[in-house]
């Protein structure tokens, strides 16, 4: 259910915006210290390692000391560790306003959940001094936030999250296409998405995006109603896009959906990794916490190799 | 085929089938909403899936509906039959006819009893199960067709009727029954209308002319006809066709001749050694055994001896087959004491010796004594026209130029019927009346006459000897004087194509004297020159009386074969030759009185039974109804009485053909008519309560089949 969360003061609307930050503030200050190197090596304090000096290098970072012991030429080289570029594109379509019908379904409303990791996200991230920017999108980008490092711009993002309507339908590569020139050249592109579209492209988006220089992290959300469709009884289902409504009987279909719905996850969690894509699929029953921690240490992990 | 119950009560049972419906409708969920992000991938699963819950909910209430239409089925007791009678008798109120066919064909014998006792059970059940508010009546269809039970709802008339009622000696007429039965119809006020025909199907009484011409009126008539031929036990493999009785002359002893013709109704085989048996006067005389070719007939002659002039009755009877009743036939003879000839003189003059029947009156008897053999009467031409040909066995044409106008036919029909004919040629014969008006009786034509000029030798008989029984007599010096005659003048003759004849007697130089010939029953002889003296000295010759006399014999039957009666059960026997209404005495001893009207012949129409049947004249008392009643014939017979004579009453040997009707032709019999045929044993199990296959056990199976099915598609759900 889309709901019109039309930016405003008004005491919810503060009091939403507030919880959702305490959310995302309170689940980086309990997972990190800080730590978020950068893959770009290039000036910086902290030192990385030696190489040999080669034509073109800039002599400035010879170490001279290494040259008067060995009488070899090293050149220093260090980490970058400032000044990364994030943009974070979070699904705005009809399909990630699903809402359970049954009250006591376990875990968050898929948007909520959404939102709460991409703020958790945008916190953790300018927390490190890093540039985040946040795009809504369905069938068309729909706000823009370019990024900014300055701490200040976590409200923006909030302000941004809050004020989201998820309605229309998931258009992946159009949205790219038109965002490609905006992004940054280097720099990492975070998609948050159901992938719930009849478009056949969207790995294929990830590819471009991948080839132009980006870090691509994909997190992919589903509501577990729509990973195992447990409903039962006579039903029509009325599309949150633009599909007819379909008027069924779960138990003929569950078996055939539920393959369906693990095929298509099963294929961005194998594919992804050959393109150098972190793929993370959540739902929402699953905590958040568990799910970044998750993240940063795969991260971490990369980082060393 | 059809379906019957025995508890058609438990059918009320189907209106459970409601149930399930209901409680189908009432709990059917009510289709919720739900919004749903996924419903592209819904869709491909949908295509995908094999499962169809909905069908499923269709299916569980059409098994329930079933199991519950079933249940009731079963408890009813559905027997499944062919023939559908009892269908057609518990739909709407109906007009049934029922025409029993009761012609002796249905007293064929079958495996208990007679097809027509099979026939009377069957219409019997079917009148008894006739609803209340059924109407039908009852028609016999031998002939001719009557109605015996006029509209009636109640059947216990029919009933009492039926148990009574025995197979008639009539032959079939469905064409007539079924007019009747129209007709019936047309006065009924019920819209369904129905003839039931039950009937051996035999041919005989299928003549399309008596059928209506179209069932347009009652086009709502349905014709259900019930084929009993099926039933038969064996076959009907020979009847007695012919009997024929006659009078031996030419011998010393008195001697009656029976010539039975047998026919073989078996189509495709011949009948050897069949036992053949002749009855005299209630005893039996004769028996032998006689060969029947297939779909042929074979006769048999019996002889016997008279020991008096006193009728003989009697039957010739082959040995029993299916159908009995053609096994026999009847017989009835007066035997003659004397040949009464009439000879008729066509040249009659003023000296009674130049007559020309003076020499054949003389020789027929001689001494004109009345315990003589032959008694000839002389009629003049102008005579002949007013006697009763039937009273003579012989007739005599001396020299007759032409006969009155219509008294050839007279001549025709008293050969055919077995009278003799001798015509003598003479100078006044007109040989272009004779071979212009007897071409019938004559198998010649007169050519010309042929007359020896004088001085030229006269013509002579041939002298060899004959087998002949006329002619065999005469042999050694008898033959030797017939020879010796002088001929001057005869007839020379020219033969009449494809007719056959025979010549006993011929002239020295080849023509041909003395002609025979058959024409049906009786005998033609035709001397081609003078019975007196005009042409020949024959006369004056001893041989001329033992030769007249000898022919007169031979050919003379007796004159009971000339009047004699024989008709078939049911036709009406008329008594031309009587004035008054004679008394009939039937074979059972009942006695009836001809009936006689002023302007035609009496008539006897109580031949209802076969048998040898007495005719009496009776002093009949004054009349006292009107003119043309009979009067009420007396309980005994008058002291007075004389008896006139006798017939038979027998069977129509065409009931007995073995042609049967067959169900394809039976369209051709009722334009616009819904036909039903079945045979018997069929409509017979239809019509019995119980008979036929039995569903109840089938139903059941299928129950707990709908059940099963029901509780595993639950189960499944």
């Amino acid at each position: 259910m889309v709901e019109n969360t039309q930016f405003s003061y008004a005491p919810e609307t503060l009091s939403e915006v507030s919880s959702l930050s305490i959310r995302a503030i309170q689940l980086v200050e309990g997972l990190l210290s800080g730590h978020h190197r950068s893959p770009h090596k290039g000036s910086s304090v902290e030192f990385a390692e030696y190489k040999d000096y080669s034509p073109g290098d800039d002599i400035r970072h010879i170490d001279w000391k290494v040259v008067g012991k060995t009488d070899k030429y090293h050149v220093k080289q260090f980490e970058q560790s400032t000044n990364l570029k994030c943009t974070i594109l979070l699904d705005a379509s009809g399909s990630m306003a699903y809402r359970s019908p049954d009250s006591k379904s376990p875990g968050m409303d898929k948007r909520d959940y959404a939102r709460t990791l991409v703020a958790a996200l945008g916190y953790l991230l300018l927390k490190q001094f890093d540039a985040v920017g946040l795009t809504l999108f369905n069938d068309e980008v729909v706000s823009h936030l370019p990024p900014r490092s300055k701490p200040s711009h976590f409200q923006n993002i909030l302000h941004g999250l809050q004020g989201m309507e998820f309605k229309g339908v998931t258009r992946v590569e159009g949205v790219v296409g038109d965002l490609i020139e905006r992004l940054p050249g280097r720099g990492m592109l975070i998609l948050v998405s159901d992938l719930l579209t009849r478009e056949d492209d969207v790995f294929k988006t990830l590819k471009m995006l991948k080839s132009r220089g980006l870090e691509v992290i994909l997190f992919h959300i589903l509501h577990p109603d729509e990973v195992t469709l447990p409903f039962e009884g006579d039903l029509v289902f009325e599309s949150l896009e633009d599909d007819p409504p379909l008027g069924l009987d779960p138990f003929d279909v569950r078996q055939q959906y539920q393959k369906a719905i693990q095929e298509q996850i099963e294929f961005y969690k194998k594919n992804c990794p050959t393109l150098g894509i972190d793929y993370l699929f959540l739902e929402t029953t699953t905590q958040l916490e568990q799910a970044l921690r998750y993240y940063l240490l795969r991260r971490k992990s990369l980082q060393k190799i | 085929m059809n379906f019957s119950f025995t508890s058609p009560w438990y059918l009320l049972g189907l209106l459970g089938l409601a149930l399930p419906i209901l409680i189908h409708l009432l709990t059917r969920r009510q289709q919720s909403r739900l919004k749903f992000s996924a419903v592209y991938l819904l869709q491909q699963a949908q295509k995908r899936s094999v499962h169809k819950s909905r069908p499923n909910k269709l299916l569980l209430l059409l098994l329930r509906c079933m199991a519950i239409g079933f249940l009731c089925l079963a408890l009813a007791n559905p027997i499944l039959s062919s023939g559908g009678l009892e269908n057609i008798l518990t739909s709407r109120p109906s007009a049934h006819v029922f025409i029993l066919d009761d012609s002796y064909s249905m007293s064929a014998t079958s495996d208990q009893g007679t097809l027509f006792n099979r026939a009377t059970e069957t219409l019997t059940e079917l009148i008894e199960k006739i609803p209340g508010n059924h109407s039908f009546s009852l028609v016999l269809s031998s002939h001719p067709a009557r109605m015996v039970q006029d509209w009636t709802k109640d059947p216990g008339k029919a009933l009492k009727w039926l148990k009574a009622v025995q197979p008639s000696h009539r032959t079939t007429s469905i064409g007539q029954a079924v007019t009747l039965a129209s007709d019936l119809l047309n006065t009924a006020p019920q819209e369904n209308k129905r003839i039931f025909i039950l009937t051996d199907m035999n041919q005989n009484g299928w003549d399309r002319d008596e059928f209506p011409t179209t069932f347009a009126e009652n086009s709502r008539t349905q014709i259900k006809i019930i084929d009993f031929s099926g039933l038969q036990k064996g076959f009907n493999r020979a009847l007695v066709q012919k009997v024929k009785l006659s009078q031996e002359f030419l011998t010393n002893r008195r001697i009656i001749r029976v010539q039975a013709t047998i026919a073989n109704l078996l189509p495709d085989r011949a009948v050897k050694q069949l036992p053949i048996t002749l009855f005299v006067n209630g005893k039996r005389q004769s028996e032998s055994t006689i060969d029947l070719p297939a779909k042929g007939v074979a006769t048999h002659e019996f002889s016997f001896p008279l020991l008096n002039n006193d009728p003989v009755s009697g039957h010739v009877e082959i040995q029993e087959d299916a159908l009995t009743a053609d096994n026999r036939r009847l017989f009835v003879y007066q035997p003659d004491r004397k040949i009464k000839t009439l000879v008729v003189d066509g040249d009659p003059r003023g000296v009674a010796h130049q007559h020309d029947s003076f020499y054949v009156e003389k020789a027929l008897n001689p001494f004109s004594s009345p315990m003589a053999d032959i008694e000839p009467t002389v009629s003049t031409l102008s005579e002949f026209s007013e006697r009763d040909l039937k009273q003579y066995s012989v007739i005599i044409l001396c020299n007759v130029r032409d006969l009155p106008i219509g008294l050839e036919q007279e001549l025709e029909k008293f050969v055919l019927r077995g009278g003799a004919l001798f015509i003598g040629l003479g100078d006044q014969v007109d040989p272009k009346y004779y071979n212009e008006k007897l071409g019938l009786l004559l198998p010649v034509t007169l050519k010309s006459i042929n007359q020896v000029r004088t001085g030229d030798k006269p013509f002579h008989l041939m002298t060899q000897t004959s087998d002949h029984p006329v002619l065999k007599v005469f042999t050694g010096s008898m033959l030797k004087e017939m020879t010796r005659i002088p001929f001057r003048t005869l007839y020379s003759i020219e033969p009449r194509r494809g007719r056959q004849f025979e010549e006993p007697m011929r002239f020295t130089n080849q023509f041909p004297a003395v002609i025979e010939s058959d024409f049906g029953e009786g005998k033609v002889v035709l001397y081609v020159s003078s019975l007196d003296r005009d042409w020949n000295n024959f006369p004056i010759h001893p041989t001329f009386l033992p030769w007249t006399q000898r022919w007169v014999k031979y050919m003379a039957q007796g004159l009971e074969n000339i009047s004699r009666h024989d008709v078939t059960v049911g036709a009406p026997l008329v008594l031309e030759e009587m004035e008054q209404p004679p008394l009939v005495v039937a074979p059972g001893g009942k006695i009836f009185v001809a009936r006689k009207n002023s302007q035609s012949p009496p008539v006897f129409e109580g031949t209802h039974h076969p048998g040898v049947y007495e005719l009496y004249q009776w002093a009949q008392p004054p009349v006292s109804g009107p003119v043309d009643s009979p009067p009420p014939a007396p309980k005994q017979l008058p002291a007075d009485a004389k008896r006139l004579g006798g017939f038979t009453v027998n069977f129509d040997p065409a009931e007995s053909a073995p042609g049967k009707i067959s169900e394809r032709e039976l369209s051709q019999y009722f334009p616009g008519a819904q036909v039903d045929y079945s045979p018997a044993d069929q409509a017979l199990d239809a019509a019995s309560v119980g008979a036929g296959v039995p569903l109840t056990t089938l139903l059941f199976l299928m129950l707990a089949v709908m059940m099963f099915w029901e509780g595993w598609i639950v189960r499944k759900e």
